[in-house]
């Protein structure tokens, strides 16, 4: 552990399918330049074992402002051999009150995915 | 009465917002929108389709729409244009939850599909709410 503090920003990648964590799903996060609207990459991480990819972002780093999960979803269901509807997803939210905990969790099937705001 | 509501009757009562469109046979690819925080359809929200070149990846709009008083948003594409390829659905949620007074975590949603088989019926639903939407491919 590098005992740094844990990122405000966190997700949870579930096959819903299998009923199990997606693990070894590569994501990135995007932020949008709100002068200029492009994306800027931020990181490039791949979900653990639990479907999880800590140190997202620092807390310094975190500002408020238009953000983009992007899931590799596709590149996954690949992965173990099947297809899938949805090539990617990219969950696109606002941050107002960057000093709180946003959970953004991806629940998933070959077919269907949902998103919630947690903490 | 809620103004949500007023909609919902005026929709029921007024014939043209379920009149299937005069143009031809029903789209091939269809939509439903609907508000789950509050048990009604999402109406009057605007939304785009998009298709995906696939040699250059650039993506080309094919169609706008708003949603009518039961969600949903009809002749979204032909039989003709519908071809195999990657397609992507944008919905202007955040307009849809500003027009009832409330914010949204999500500023838009895009829903990002791969069409192999043309030749069936999809259905591109979307359960929302202010802080959490799903989708699935229905038929």
């Amino acid at each position: 552990m590098s005992g740094t503090v844990s990122s405000p920003l966190t997700t949870h990648v579930l096959n819903t399918a299998d009923g199990a964590p997606a693990a070894r799903l590569a994501l990135s996060l995007h932020r949008l330049e709100a002068t200029t609207k492009i994306w800027s990459l931020i990181t490039v991480g791949t979900t653990n074992s639990d479907g999880r990819c800590p140190g997202l972002i620092s807390k310094a780093g975190f500002t408020p402002g238009t953000y983009k999960l992007r899931f590799e979803t596709g590149e996954y269901w690949d992965s173990l051999g099947q297809t899938s509807f949805y090539p990617y997803v990219e969950v696109v939210f606002t941050i107002k009150e960057s000093d709180q905990k946003f959970h953004i969790p991806l629940l998933m099937s070959r077919f269907s995915y949902s998103t919630y705001r947690g903490s | 009465m809620s103004a949500q509501r007023l909609q919902q009757l005026k929709g029921h009562i007024l014939p043209e917002d379920k009149v299937t469109p005069m143009a031809g046979p029903v789209s091939p690819l269809s939509t439903h929108v609907l508000n789950v925080a509050l048990g009604i359809p999402g109406s009057n929200m605007s939304l785009s389709l998009y298709h995906q070149d696939a040699s250059s990846d650039i993506w080309s709009l094919v169609t706008t729409g708003i949603t009518n008083a039961d969600g949903r948003c009809p002749g979204l594409i032909t039989r003709e244009l519908f071809t195999s390829g990657v397609y992507k659905l944008r919905f202007e949620t955040q307009q849809y939850w500003e027009s009832v007074g409330e914010t949204s975590f999500y500023p838009y949603v895009e829903i990002v599909f791969t069409i192999q088989d043309p030749g069936q019926k999809y259905h591109i639903p979307l359960l929302m709410s202010r802080f959490s939407y799903s989708t699935y491919r229905g038929s």
